[in-house]
């Protein structure tokens, strides 16, 4: 099953900018489940160098400079990514097996040194949007978890009372809302819901990263879809010792599939974010972004 | 006697434990007794005297008035035995090594992690662990060009390790300083005694660094990227660069390009090899690491993804500032090096273990807790036994939620040593910063440090930000005694009364001369001896000390004016009066651009003119104030402090300092206002003419040059139109011109000139358009026009440049025109409208050519 993704960024400035440096995350990387079959990235004005390479976690990242005095700056990226139908399968048996693990035998895992809890264990941690939870937060996460409880089975059910105890409200909160004002105003955006997840579950002992990409969306019954109606997409991953990473996605209550493509992740959206930007120049800038993401209807 | 009442209740390094003067401090000692107390303070001010003489400061941060301190050195040094100063070294180049291979480690396999070596939980919640550096320096087998090991004598007599700086190791220059103050000041104390000299370390850092950029074809372009002049050890930033003979930069002054870094000068863009790095690393670049930084450079990390640029020391360094390492350095000495720590540490706790957590739960009230890393956020340090029982709690609280985070240490009485303080010997716990430098294949320890002295006898801390002084260190070496040849570090074993031939002699480590500063500082005119390299923010900031230096001095004579009058009228109330002053104080709102000020009606309508005149001089918050004129000077002129010479700073600095205790007082009494102007004007002229008898045409000399001639014909302009396009009685009109001639430094000239009474058409002639006059606008625009063509990439083509053709415009309507046509007044109009709209078309003219000038020269626009 392939998807046709497409995502342009646009700023457009009140003066002109002579410089601009840039950082692209927007190629989508592979993993157990996907596989980037096609990609392409354009911009206006052309860019007077690019660079790709792979960040700490492995996210494929592009460096590039414009210098061409500019008031509009469009990027465009288009991705082909294949859905793998056998491999998600075959991690949905395996989250079977990992809801065996109790809370307390997930927590004593932790404290191993093998490579792969090495790795989790800076999910473990604090990190630039995700501060240390509150106390509140911490005690209304608690709620779904007790030692002997699935570990699996927690997460699902907090993801539920996130999905049910929160509104999502675009427009109320911004990258610098934090965790505690979405937690207290009890709404905001698929970006603050997983931000919150991550705080709590961190604040249980457990490595949490964020993750970001796509979602799928069909129109309703008897509707069309517009193109570039659809948004880029957060949820968040738990690492459970011995089995590996397992996505929820708390802005919909469901445990990702096939309609989730992923385009990177990290420890929280500041290891994610699709565009971050120098420019030399004064004012200020006005962003527009569009997305779509289509089923390549060729393949079936 | 000089010792008598001296008495240290720790460990003292001049006394033993029976009150016995130590060995190697004897001739020291008899050396000091000679001097006696009176000389040793003579000599104490002359210490002073000189380090504020070569202008040796630190800044103290979040000081209201910007004031930098003047560095403070003991006259008494402190000395150390050979032997004992050889196991130091051993111990400093033992750790340098070590913080090395931990850093390649921790940015490349991570091989103490993944064998369980050491918890990831010490590496990953330290800020200093920046996940863009791995794999950035793998090529490199001494990424760490540079380590400090702070140090301080433990109560068992050993030297114990304090803490380590990586990241951008501050305090060499002081040591350098301290030195060569001490050479030059105290040659009394040197009697009968032989020290280890700094000279052949200095030549291995300049070896070192020259190595960064040895992969080129060209010759080097190495630079020290200083946070500006705001920080701390600005001083330490401009003196070092001279000294290594690096090129002094600000992010701003570099650009990220096609996988190198560039400097920005006044010719165009240059390649450069290496940067010595003393901005903090996670400001290095805006686009990758802390978005909100200023100090960076944009594009910086991938320039060195692309291996484009050598970086002393490397991002990321920082990490091993990490006091949860401190438990686990024993165990990493011996993976690494199969060693056993050679300098013992402070028994250190980290709480992300528990047992030790526990440990230091319990006893939290005698330890000192400290975090790992340091955070704005919140204090770095707690002393347990200071803290209150509610404080401990929310410690207590604090440490259980990021265990990770602390560590608890044991409360260490360190070592005191001699220290003269008004007028007497006193003990003071000393800490001494060692400096290791990459050298081929080893670390060089430099056989000397920077010695910081508490504030007090029990001060725990020792640091310039929180006071005390410093000391020179003293490593005592015995001529007769051969040396292990199996160390890198080559020994100087003279005493400082037979030197003859020297290496250095141009570097003067063994300086006896005053001017020490100086001569580094004209060394370094040898490295960028032309206009073309100037970097262009300081190309830029030259330019805008002429215009701030002419905003100023302008500014200043118009207020004392516009006082006087005021001054006179209340005196002798003559008719007329009002009228003048009204017109003075108008002009002075025009010229300073305070508005609304005295033009303001209604409820806006002065009443209280000398209030209003106190703020237009004092209040720094108001945009067009003198002293917020002041302030912009004040920045210009620190960005190009090392250009000009020491009696510049000095002139400088009374200036600012006497200007804000002048204006920080309450409104003083019309007469003093007047006073404190001129005051303010003496030592603006004195600066003034400083800067252009001793600042090099190789320097810039242009750009201050075309600043202050920009300057001066818009303010010129300005006073015109608000002064000499009314028409007014005669009365009225003879003490405005008087004025506007005093203004511009031109009333003796007319004089000369014209050997009459003050006329209006010969006031206007001669202002505006008597080409003969240097001070009149057509000649300050004529000069103008001769100095571009000065400028780098100025093209002799047949059309003018974009910055230069506004000029020509400008010139050619005044040299065109004619004073009978200027003074014309319609009839029962009050307004010379031909005036004014000759001065308003010129003004327009002014502002674009320096617009376009500043895109071609300070924007780099097409290049």
């Amino acid at each position: 099953m392939l998807y046709q993704i497409y995502h342009s960024t646009q700023f457009t400035y009140q003066q002109w900018v002579s410089f601009s440096h840039n950082l692209v995350r927007l190629k989508p990387r592979n993993t157990q489940s996907q596989t980037l079959v096609d990609f392409s990235l354009s911009t206006d004005p052309a860019v007077t160098e690019m660079e790709t390479y792979d960040d700490y976690f492995g996210n494929h990242l592009y460096h590039m400079l414009i210098r061409q005095p500019h008031h509009h700056l469009k990027v465009t990226a288009r991705s082909c990514v294949a859905m793998d139908r056998e491999a998600i399968d075959q991690h949905f048996a395996l989250a079977q097996e990992a809801r065996l693990s109790t809370y307390a035998q997930v927590l004593n895992a932790l404290r191993a040194n093998t490579s792969d809890v090495i790795d989790a264990k800076q999910f473990c941690l604090p990190s630039r949007f995700v501060a240390q939870a509150s106390r509140d937060v911490h005690e209304y996460a608690q709620l779904s978890f007790s030692a002997e409880k699935s570990l699996y089975d927690s997460v699902e059910e907090f993801m539920g009372r996130i999905f049910n105890d929160f509104q999502f409200v675009s427009g109320f909160s911004d990258l610098s809302t934090p965790v505690d004002e979405v937690f207290r105003e009890r709404k905001g955006v698929c970006q603050d819901f997983s931000h919150l997840a991550i705080a709590a579950l961190r604040s249980l002992g457990l490595s949490a990263r964020y993750m970001s990409g796509y979602l799928e969306t069909l129109p309703t019954e008897g509707s069309e879809k517009f193109f570039g109606a659809d948004a880029s997409h957060a949820w968040f991953s738990v690492f459970i010792p011995g089995f590996g990473w397992f996505d929820f996605d708390p802005t919909n209550n469901i445990v990702p599939s096939h309609q989730h493509i992923v385009l990177g992740y990290g420890r929280d959206y500041g290891d994610c974010s699709p565009m971050q930007g120098v420019v030399q120049g004064s004012g200020v800038s006005h962003l527009n972004v569009m997305v779509d993401v289509s089923r390549d209807e060729s393949e079936g | 006697m000089m010792f008598e009442q001296y008495k240290s209740s720790s460990y003292d390094e001049m006394f033993d434990e029976n009150g016995v003067v130590r060995e190697h401090w004897k001739p020291l000692a008899a050396n000091l007794e000679e001097l006696g107390c009176d000389q040793l303070e003579a000599k104490r001010q002359e210490i002073d005297w000189r380090l504020e003489d070569n202008g040796v400061t630190y800044n103290v941060y979040n000081d209201p008035n910007g004031m930098s301190r003047p560095w403070s050195l003991d006259p008494i040094p402190l000395i150390l035995e050979s032997s004992d100063w050889k196991n130091i070294e051993e111990g400093v180049r033992q750790r340098a090594t070590l913080m090395n291979l931990l850093f390649k480690d921790i940015y490349g396999e991570q091989r103490i992690l993944k064998e369980d070596i050491i918890p990831c939980e010490v590496i990953f919640p330290h800020s200093g662990f920046l996940r863009e550096a791995h794999g950035l320096f793998d090529h490199l087998d001494y990424p760490m060009m540079m380590v400090a090991v702070d140090l301080a004598r433990g109560p068992d007599g050993k030297m114990w390790v304090v803490s380590d700086r990586t990241q951008a190791p501050s305090g060499l220059g002081y040591a350098v300083e301290n030195r060569l103050t001490m050479n030059s000041a105290m040659q009394v104390l040197y009697k009968n005694i032989s020290i280890r000299r700094l000279h052949v370390f200095f030549d291995s850092f300049k070896t070192m660094l020259l190595g960064l950029g040895k992969n080129s074809s060209r010759e080097p372009l190495n630079v020290l990227l200083s946070p500006g002049p705001h920080n701390e050890t600005y001083f330490e930033h401009a003196y070092l660069s001279s000294f290594l003979g690096l090129t002094l930069v600000q992010g701003q002054d570099l650009l990220a390009k096609g996988g190198a870094l560039w400097l920005k000068s006044l010719k165009g863009l240059r390649r450069i090899d290496a940067i010595v790095r003393r901005v903090d690393e996670s400001y290095c670049d805006p686009l990758e690491l802390r978005a909100d930084s200023k100090l960076g450079v944009s594009g910086l990390v991938q320039v060195l993804r692309k291996k484009g640029v050598s970086m002393a020391n490397p991002l990321g360094a920082g990490v091993l500032e990490n006091l949860g390492l401190y438990p686990f350095l024993p165990i990493l000495a011996r993976y690494f090096l199969n060693e056993e720590l050679i300098l013992p540490q402070i028994a250190t706790w980290w709480c992300g273990q528990d047992k030790e957590r526990d440990y230091v739960l319990k006893n939290l009230s005698t330890l000192v807790i400290k975090t790992i890393d340091r955070n704005a956020d919140e204090p770095s340090l707690y002393v347990g036994k200071n803290l209150s029982s509610e404080e401990l709690e929310v410690l207590r609280q604090k440490i259980q939620e990021q265990p990770y985070r602390y560590v608890g240490q044991e409360e260490v009485q360190f070592a005191t040593a001699p220290t003269f303080i008004q007028g007497e010997v006193v003990p003071r716990k000393v800490v001494i910063r060692s400096f290791a430098i990459k050298a081929e294949t080893s670390y060089e320890v430099m056989p000397g440090a920077l010695v910081r002295v508490g504030s007090s006898d029990d001060a725990l801390a020792v640091s310039g930000q929180v006071g005390g002084s410093s000391k020179d260190l003293w490593i005592s070496s015995q001529p007769d005694t051969a040396l292990p040849s199996a160390s890198t570090t080559q020994i100087m074993s003279q005493s400082m009364g037979q030197d003859s031939m020297q290496s250095m002699s141009q570097m003067s480590l063994q300086a006896t001369a005053p001017m020490a500063m100086a001569n580094v500082f004209k060394a370094r005119g040898g490295l960028e001896n032309s206009l073309e390299n100037i970097p262009t923010l300081r190309a830029e900031n030259l330019f805008w000390l002429g215009r701030y230096l002419m905003r100023s001095i302008t500014s200043a004579r118009m207020i004392r004016m516009t006082l006087k009058s005021l001054a006179n009228s209340t005196r002798y109330n003559r008719n007329g009066d009002d009228q003048v002053q009204e017109i003075l104080c108008s002009a002075l709102t025009h010229l300073s651009m305070t508005y609304p000020g005295f033009l303001g009606i209604k409820d806006q309508k002065i009443t209280d003119p000398l209030s209003e005149i106190w703020s237009v001089m004092s209040d720094s918050t108001r945009v067009g104030s003198l002293s917020q004129v002041i302030m912009m000077l004040s920045n210009a002129s620190t960005s190009t402090k090392n250009l000009l010479p020491l009696e510049g700073w000095r002139i400088f600095d009374r200036l600012s300092r006497e200007w804000s205790e002048f204006t920080h007082k309450r409104k003083p009494a019309h007469r003093d206002m007047i006073a404190g102007v001129d005051k303010l004007l003496v030592h603006l002229m004195a600066y003034k003419a400083l800067i252009e008898e001793t600042l090099f045409a190789e320097q810039g000399l242009v750009l201050y040059d075309i600043g202050a001639r920009l300057e001066r014909s818009s303010l010129l302009i300005a006073k015109a139109r608000a002064m000499l396009t009314s028409v007014y009685e005669p009365f009225v009109e003879y003490e405005i011109l008087e004025t506007l001639l005093g203004t511009s430094e031109s009333l003796n000239a007319y004089r000369a000139h014209y050997r009459s009474s003050i006329e209006f058409a010969h006031v206007s002639e001669f202002l505006l358009l008597d080409i003969h006059f240097p001070k009149s606008l057509i000649s300050e625009i004529n000069q103008l026009l001769k100095a571009l063509p000065k400028l780098p990439k100025f093209k002799h083509e047949m059309y003018l440049s974009r910055y230069e053709q506004p000029l020509f415009e400008a010139f050619s309507l005044l040299r065109l025109e004619r004073t009978e046509n200027l003074c014309v007044v319609e009839k029962d109009v009050f307004i010379r409208d031909s005036m004014d709209a000759l001065l308003s078309s010129i003004a327009d003219k002014l502002i674009v050519s320096a617009d376009e000038l500043s895109k071609t020269y300070f924007s780099h626009y097409d290049e």
